[in-house]
């Protein structure tokens, strides 16, 4: 009876966190489009809400990627899987709070690992497959994206110069449209399945699937992809407003280049397999396309911001998910521990969201100017 | 040592790949605008050959972007 009351816990977590990240990463896809004006927030979180949806029914295939190469799954207990994502939902809203485009991704791997090596030790920790799957790519993606969308926007500038600029704006601000839905089904079957794989994993752990039968049941697809899809649809507004106009004042040009070149990383790297921050990704893009313009129309000090976070999102939230475990464990195995947790991260979660409401009010208004 | 926990022939199809893509789907679309705007703007005028050529260069750019797009569905459904 314990056990499956921590195993609801642990997918009711679960889906907490595909909320947060969709909520989150929002700004990945929508930012450029709002604040180029090529479609309203509104429209733009709804867009990108429904292709979310529709991503994260795309493809099955890497749901377990996350589990399965960085820790062994052998060694993973509901517990350990319940500290991880709280873990990955705590420096979720922490950043949010900031209003830091932080990866989701590297926060559920980090939480996750932190958890699994403070429970089973390091033995249990698959740290080639951390720096091979993760550090790497961190470090290559947004490097490449960042150089890409700089050299498209000097083609694009150089390409229609000469044309009227209301018709240019009116162009990119289409092909937005077109870059914006690709990169809202990237992240939707990219995102989503990091959540199916985790809840999938929490099923084998607790027996409910068998081991060597290892498959993502429809019910985790359908709640997974309602939770991503909701979290995007309420929408991360502060990141937003940092991803669209605080980095850099965008043109429409440099919001299709950004865009485009984003994708172009995200869908390169789907292609052979290496899972990736699509939030790290569009960012470098969004400097790129800024820095190439000229040097000094980007907020180099809100871009720094930006890079600490991706460089302390993993340890930190392999900190929180390794201290999560403890205190849960200090309650014993059952469903006490849990459940207090939870209860601690649902009013630590509603304590972050009143106080950000009182200091300022970043609406979907707001968000676009 | 990281040649073994990276696969680095993946890595390096992974950069060509992008910067490909990236750069000629977002050319591929600055052309497209470039020849609709000129196609008009000639045809406006009266020159009709040059809006016919501009006309055509916008539908191939046009094409290889939705080619692009159709390309970059694939590759998320067949991952």
């Amino acid at each position: 009876m314990h056990s499956e009351i921590v195993v609801v816990i642990v997918v009711a977590t679960a889906l907490a966190f595909d909320f947060t990240n969709g909520f989150h990463d929002t700004a990945n896809v929508v930012a450029t489009s709002i604040s180029t004006r090529a479609m309203s927030p509104r429209l733009a979180v709804g867009y990108a809400s429904v292709l979310n949806f529709v991503g994260a029914f795309i493809s099955l295939q890497v749901a377990a990627t996350v589990a399965k190469d960085v820790v062994n799954p052998a060694d993973i207990t509901l517990l350990a899987v319940f500290a991880g994502l709280v873990g990955a939902i705590a420096w979720n809203l922490i950043t949010w709070y900031f209003g830091l485009p932080s990866s989701s991704s590297h926060a559920l791997i980090g939480g996750i690992v932190g958890a699994v090596l403070v429970a089973d030790g390091p033995d249990a920790v698959f740290f080639d497959g951390i720096l091979g799957k993760v550090m790497i790519p961190a470090l290559i993606a947004p490097t490449l994206a960042f150089v890409v969308g700089g050299a498209a926007i000097l083609v694009l500038y150089r390409t229609v110069g000469g044309l009227r600029p209301a018709r240019v704006t009116r162009g990119f601000r289409g092909g937005q449209v077109i870059s914006g839905g690709l990169l809202a089904l990237a992240h939707g079957t990219n995102d989503a399945q990091k959540t199916m794989g985790v809840i999938t994993l929490a099923l084998v752990a607790n027996g409910t699937i068998a081991s060597n039968d290892f498959h993502v049941p429809d019910w985790v697809v359908a709640s997974s992809a309602t939770a991503i899809s909701l979290g995007t649809y309420i929408g991360g507004w502060r990141i937003i407003k940092t991803m669209g106009s605080r980095i850099h004042k965008m043109d429409s040009a440099q919001g299709f280049a950004a865009q485009g070149s984003g994708a172009a990383v995200i869908l390169a790297s789907s292609h052979v397999g290496f899972p990736l921050s699509t939030t790290q990704t569009i960012s470098g893009a969004v400097i790129g396309s800024g820095a190439a313009k000229r040097l000094s129309a980007v907020r180099w000090g809100v871009a720094g911001n930006i890079v600490a976070a991706w460089v302390v999102t993993l340890p930190a939230a392999a900190a929180i998910g390794a201290l999560t475990y403890v205190i849960t464990r200090a309650f014993g195995t059952g469903a006490v521990g849990p459940i207090v947790v939870s209860a601690a991260i649902l009013s630590g979660g509603a304590l972050l969201f009143v106080r950000r409401a009182q200091q300022s009010s970043v609406t979907p208004a707001a968000a676009e100017a | 040592m990281i040649g073994a926990i990276v696969d680095t022939h993946d890595l390096l199809e992974v950069v060509w790949t992008a910067a490909v893509a990236g750069l000629g789907t977002t050319t591929a679309y600055g052309l497209a605008i470039l020849g609709v705007g000129r196609a008009l703007d000639y045809g406006r005028s009266g020159r009709t050959v040059e809006a016919l050529a501009y006309g055509v260069l916008g539908a191939v750019a046009v094409a290889a972007v939705a080619a692009a797009v159709v390309f970059g569905i694939v590759v998320m459904v067949n991952k």
